[in-house]
């Protein structure tokens, strides 16, 4: 489904992303664990397609087309979806009339009509009552005024509604009490599918005692340094990222 | 580039040009007033760039054609032709003028109940000279501002409301001006006269619209005179023709603990300004005055605030918001002026505007002139584009870069609809601002 090949990726003449191979197959998830500054939130963004990154070289292959040529929006009508980990406020645009936007956006690029104003409401609603999301917050602007919590799990009904082929989510876990997490975790998890992959960015274990991965890498300086299955998660909670930083450079 | 001097002869002429169709209202008091202001047009300066107030733009275009004054009332209209009311008739008293006319047939109200008055001011001089003598003009400004000389000079008509104290109407007032042009270019010059004795409440929302795309000539002038603990909601929507000179002045006049309320949308016109200025005649009054304005291609758009707290513990909001895009301009000019003996006064102005694109332009400026000591007031202008982090977030879940824009914009002039709550009002004004920008 993605396939990343040799990605070289500057911000400001800076090299962030530095020769990055990453393959992820349908219905796979995929944890990419590693320090701050590492590099894990520019490859979600990079991989999005949000201005000012620069990709100096390789190839980001997703369901057999060049990723990198596509617009922002096409990316999302071709099923890709980022869970930010800073969600932006909109003042002024209901959350709601946003939601419904972002549905029929995707339908008409399907050539499909807009859904109806009452069974929107209704895929909505209940969408929003399995992530324990006040239905106050449906009416009040995107976003604003939202607690950390409440922008993780406004994140996670666009993705339950958006329904993606490849979601990644970008430390989705950061922010969220322990509540919270396992209500987010639980959105996440009901989605998981045979169809569907997923990118799980995350600093910390954490996350993944709920949602479990298929694949964990870690990703130091631009790379990714390790692969292996979700034991290597449990390793880096005991051990932190020294030591592989420490095995990389030797 | 018009010389002085031609700008001049434009005044005079338009002046005699009109004389014929200006009706003799048959009052000495208001024809001695109307040759008053005829003789001020010839000597009041025309708006040049060294007057503050006509710093940014003067409407040039204007004094390149002859407008006329319709000699007849307007008869060839129907109710399509206002396709703007935000209520069903059952809902609001409607009125409706068309080129400085009353339009009787048009309007399903034309009350006149012991002293309770709605409707044509030229009729009301018949019923109510009295009270109409005691309050038109009183503003005195024709005497220092040529175009509302101008206005006095031609107007046949306007609107005329006048509450008795503690009147509240079941309904808001919904008034259209209309304007179009006939065989040759218009000039509707209306007035409006709102009394509100005390402790009554009314409110009046005025639509001023077109039924066509030319250039007429539209003035307005308003005077709102508020009675103790009066409360006026007051909502203008000036969607004029794209091609049309639309000028307003809003004199508002607050006696004690009077509330003023109004939101001001002003999307129309090639050239359009409104003054409003609001003067306090007695302690703890309150005018609430906000507003959202756009500006695209070959428009020009001008809003001046003038509040003067000459009473103590009044209380001033100004909020307004401005969409330019394309080549669009815009002017806010904010004035507060804070006298010595109004101590307790709270004034807060506060105007931001957003640009869409390299070529619009927007010139803010706030005045604050404080002669008081303990007084609390502020002002805060700001000018900016839209966020790119918004417009990155709503395109990465697949809506359009236009749409995103389209979305973002509208939820900037939001966050002033969004207090009115009457749900029909807010939405007819996001309809109007919505139907400037291309889908």
């Amino acid at each position: 489904m993605l396939k990343i090949t040799d990605l070289h990726v500057s911000v400001d003449g800076k090299p962030i992303l530095k020769g990055l191979n990453l393959e992820v197959q349908t219905g796979e998830v995929h944890a990419i664990m590693g320090p701050n500054g590492s590099g894990k939130s520019t490859l979600a963004h990079v991989l999005a397609g949000r201005e000012g990154y620069e990709v100096t070289r390789g190839s980001v292959i997703y369901q057999n087309q060049d990723l990198l040529e596509l617009a922002i929006e096409q990316r999302a009508q071709e099923g890709l979806f980022l869970a930010m980990q800073y969600p932006v406020e909109l003042p002024g645009v209901n959350n709601l009339t946003f939601l419904r936007e972002a549905y029929n956006s995707l339908r008409r690029s399907r050539n499909e009509k807009d859904l109806d104003a009452v069974t929107f409401m209704k895929l909505v609603r209940e969408l929003a009552r399995q992530l324990e999301l006040p239905d106050a917050l449906l009416k009040r602007d995107v976003n604003s005024g939202f607690s950390g919590g409440e922008k993780k799990r406004n994140e996670i009904l666009q993705l339950a509604l958006l329904a993606p082929q490849l979601a990644i989510l970008d430390e989705t876990d950061s922010g969220l009490d322990i509540d919270a997490l396992r209500i987010v975790a639980s959105g996440v998890n009901a989605l998981r599918s045979p169809e569907r992959a997923m990118i799980v960015v995350t600093h910390y274990q954490r996350l993944l005692n709920y949602i479990e991965p298929d694949v964990v890498h870690v990703m130091i300086d631009g790379h990714i340094v390790r692969s292996g299955n979700k034991s290597l998660a449990l390793e880096l909670e005991d051990r932190g990222y020294g030591w592989i930083s420490e095995e990389a450079v030797a | 580039m018009n010389s002085q001097l031609e700008r001049q002869v434009w005044f005079e002429e338009t002046v005699a040009l009109n004389d014929k169709a200006i009706i003799d209202s048959g009052f000495p008091w208001l024809e001695a007033m109307r040759t008053e202001a005829k003789e001020s047009i010839r000597q009041l300066p025309i708006p040049n760039r060294k007057q503050e107030a006509w710093r940014y733009s003067r409407p040039e275009k204007l004094y390149e054609h002859a407008y006329f004054t319709p000699i007849n009332p307007v008869t060839a209209l129907d109710e399509d032709d206002i396709v703007s009311w935000v209520y069903p008739e059952s809902e609001s008293y409607h009125l409706v003028f068309a080129n400085g006319f009353f339009v009787p047939g048009l309007s399903t109200l034309n009350l006149d109940k012991g002293k309770l008055h709605i409707g044509s001011l030229r009729e009301a001089l018949v019923t109510d000279p009295a009270a109409i003598a005691n309050w038109f003009a009183q503003s005195q400004w024709h005497k220092s501002d040529i175009f509302t000389a101008l206005n006095f000079a031609l107007m046949n008509d306007g609107l005329y409301i006048y509450l008795p104290q503690d009147t509240r109407l079941d309904k808001p007032i919904e008034v259209a001006y209309l304007s179009f042009n006939l065989e040759q270019p218009v000039s509707a010059q209306l007035r409006s006269l709102l009394v509100l004795d005390a402790g009554a409440q009314a409110s009046l929302i005025e639509h001023f619209i077109s039924t066509g795309n030319s250039d007429y000539f539209a003035s307005h002038v308003g005077e709102l005179f508020l009675g103790q603990n009066a409360v006026l909601n007051h909502y203008r929507l000036q969607n004029e023709s794209h091609q049309a000179h639309h000028l307003s002045r809003v004199s508002v006049r607050q006696h004690t603990a009077s509330e003023y309320r109004s939101v001001n949308i002003a999307v129309g016109g090639a050239w359009s300004r409104a003054d409003i200025q609001v003067r306090f005649t007695g302690p703890q009054a309150t005018c609430d005055i906000e507003g959202v304005y756009t500006a695209g291609d070959e428009q020009y758009s001008d809003f001046h605030l003038d509040i003067q707290h000459d009473q103590p513990a009044c209380r001033s909001r100004e909020n307004f918001r401005g969409i330019i895009y394309g080549k669009g301009q815009a002017v806010f000019d904010g004035r507060i002026l804070v006298a010595k003996d109004a101590q307790k006064t709270d004034a807060l102005l506060t105007n931001k505007n957003l640009l869409l694109s390299e070529d619009a332009e927007v010139d803010t400026k706030p005045q604050l002139e404080i002669y008081a000591d303990d007084v609390k007031c502020g002002h805060g202008t700001t000018v900016g584009r839209l966020d790119p982090d918004q417009i990155y977030y709503l395109r990465s879940r697949g809506i359009t870069e236009s749409v995103a824009q389209r979305m973002l914009s509208l939820g900037f002039a939001e966050q002033i609809l969004e207090h009115t709550e009457d749900e029909q009002l807010h939405a007819a004004m996001a309809r109007l601002i919505s139907s400037q920008f291309a889908k």
